[in-house]
């Protein structure tokens, strides 16, 4: 249940990026609190699946299934969430592959793909949504990214230099937007539960909480920072991560 | 809004400092979506104001007059609660001299200066969540917030007890959180930036502060101070089980403030050496 202060009634969101793990759940958490949302991502069975998670909420989807490292189709894609919709109040960056090698043996296409899935993704889609955000005065961006945008991981370096270039990024335009209406926040990971993986039982003992967690808690996170109430809130980071960056 | 069915239903969250200001907010904000409420502070008439907007809106409160520096009152206000309440779901450390300290040279603090910046914005959230701890332990469920402020992240000239004591609350959620994450207890650190509540301040700092004030407000990316209502939210987001897989972390609410700091912002007026603090 959401409270009352968080509900995005008469909101339009946009949920973006090529992810496993997000796209379903932040959609169905942003409709349960009122918004009517578009998804835009590679064509894939997540989009089908998160429009149909959307409509059991009672609210509207629209699925828009583009290449999100295309800045034309990007654009495009919004113009169609405002043709459709006739505004855009909120975007969350969701993009997140996952790419895990050492630094020596990444080839250049490996390096080019986790770019453009983690990063070039929320860079088109902060470009294409801010125009119609500054012309209404009022915006909320909510970039999701890993824990890993601030700490290192060995084998990560792909992966690391993606999600804290949309960490900078984040903070960046937060300063740049300020007095403009619009906030940028972004939101860090843990290590989350993922029907594709087998999950490693030490690992769940390393997070404080002592489990991974579910995805749909993403979800709550992202309520809260798109509803009207945060508008002090700007160029932060904070973590759903059951305790982890609290940890040595 | 009376009554009614809230996310906070039937929970009891104490609230320390919240007969003024942030704290009072928070005691609203919670109110509205079903919390009953206990307001602890030094001077009863603030808490009762609070805890007569609480019932206004339909919940239970209560004022329990607390020095959060003395431990033997901070465990009668948890005895008193379960006395009055029969339970508690969360502790909010909020009280704290926001604007205690007069800019002073460093040679001339005194021991008691530093003692008493350091009991009452650090000391005094430990003595508090160590009273609740086991409790909560046995219980194996409770959320404690503590607050602490964007002072707390970064230095400022002549401000040594604020700004120490509140990034010591900053590592003391993390610690807190760590340590009683199995016991299923999340603890959080509410970072509100600068918010205006000068009028809670003594009247001799308002007078010193009155033209600062003005000024102080362009130093905030946003271009406004914040209101009360900016953190009290962020107290409810952490007090819901929106937030049951968050602990151990901090929730800057600062119109952008801690975004910044390599360069001059842009927004913010240069201000001379010699002013000192502002
Ligand atoms: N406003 C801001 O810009 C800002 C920014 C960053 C952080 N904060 C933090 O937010 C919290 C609330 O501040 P505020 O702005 O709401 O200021 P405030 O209106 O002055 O509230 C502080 C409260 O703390 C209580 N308090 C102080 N010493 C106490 C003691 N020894 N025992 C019990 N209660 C005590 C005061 O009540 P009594 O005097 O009656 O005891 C007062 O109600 C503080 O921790 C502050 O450091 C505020």
């Amino acid at each position: 249940m959401t409270a009352k202060a968080f509900l995005l009634k008469d909101k339009v969101a946009l949920v973006a990026g090529d992810s496993q793990l997000w796209t379903k759940p932040v959609a169905s958490a942003l409709a349960g609190a009122g918004a009517d949302i578009a998804i835009a991502a590679k064509s894939s069975p997540i989009l089908a699946e998160a429009v149909e998670a959307v409509h059991k909420t009672g609210r509207k989807a629209l699925a828009l299934p583009l290449d999100v490292a295309k800045a034309a189709q990007v654009q495009k894609a919004v113009g169609q969430v405002i043709a459709e919709y006739g505004r855009l109040d909120i975007l969350v960056n969701s993009g997140d592959i996952h790419f895990f090698k050492p630094f020596m043996k990444i080839k250049n296409a490996e390096w080019g793909k986790v770019m453009d899935t983690n990063f070039k993704s929320a860079l088109n889609f902060c470009r294409a949504a801010a125009r119609p955000m500054l012309k209404q005065k009022n915006g909320r961006i909510i970039n999701i990214v890993s824990g890993l945008a601030e700490r290192g991981l060995v084998n990560g370096s792909a992966y690391c230099v993606s999600m804290g270039g949309v960490l900078q990024l984040t903070r960046a335009l937060a300063l740049e937007w300020a007095r403009k209406g619009i906030t940028v926040n972004a939101i860090g990971t843990g290590w989350f539960t993922d029907p594709d993986k087998a999950m490693d039982e030490t690992l769940a003992r390393y997070i404080p909480v002592k489990r991974y967690g579910r995805p749909e808690e993403i979800g709550s996170l992202t309520v809260y920072l798109a509803s009207e109430v945060t508008g002090f809130t700007t160029g932060q980071f904070m973590f759903v991560d059951g305790g982890l960056m609290a940890h040595a | 809004m009376n009554g009614g069915k809230g996310t906070l239903e039937g929970q009891v969250i104490i609230i320390t400092g919240g007969g003024t200001g942030l704290g009072r907010s928070m005691a609203f904000r919670l109110a509205e979506e079903g919390a009953d409420i206990v307001v602890a502070a030094r001077r009863v008439p603030p808490l009762e104001e609070t805890a007569a907007g609480v019932r206004q809106r339909g919940r239970k409160a209560l004022a329990v007059s607390t020095d959060v520096t003395d431990t033997t009152q901070v465990n009668g206000l948890i005895e008193k609660t379960l006395a009055a309440m029969g339970h508690i779901d969360v502790l909010i450390n909020n009280a704290g001299i926001v604007r205690g300290e007069r800019p002073k040279a460093l040679w001339e603090i005194s021991d008691e200066d530093w003692r008493t910046g350091i009991d009452v914005n650090l000391s005094s959230a430990f003595y508090c969540s160590r009273a609740i701890s086991k409790y909560f332990a046995d219980r194996k469920r409770g959320k404690i917030i503590l607050v602490a402020s964007g002072e707390g992240f970064r230095g400022q000239r002549n401000s040594f007890m604020y700004n120490t004591a509140k990034a010591g609350v900053v590592n003391l959620t993390r610690v807190m959180a760590l340590t009683l994450a199995e016991y299923n207890v999340r603890v959080n650190c509410i970072v509100p930036g600068f918010v205006d509540t000068y009028e809670n301040q003594p009247e001799d700092y308002q007078k010193i502060m009155a033209e600062r004030r003005a000024a102080r407000k362009l130093f905030v990316p946003v271009g406004n101070p914040g209101k009360p209502d900016d953190i009290g939210y962020v107290a409810l987001f952490l007090c819901s089980d929106a937030s049951d897989y968050v602990t151990g972390g901090c929730f800057i609410s600062d119109g952008g403030g801690l975004a910044g700091g390599f360069a001059i912002t842009g927004y913010a007026p240069v201000v001379s050496l010699k002013e000192g603090r502002v």
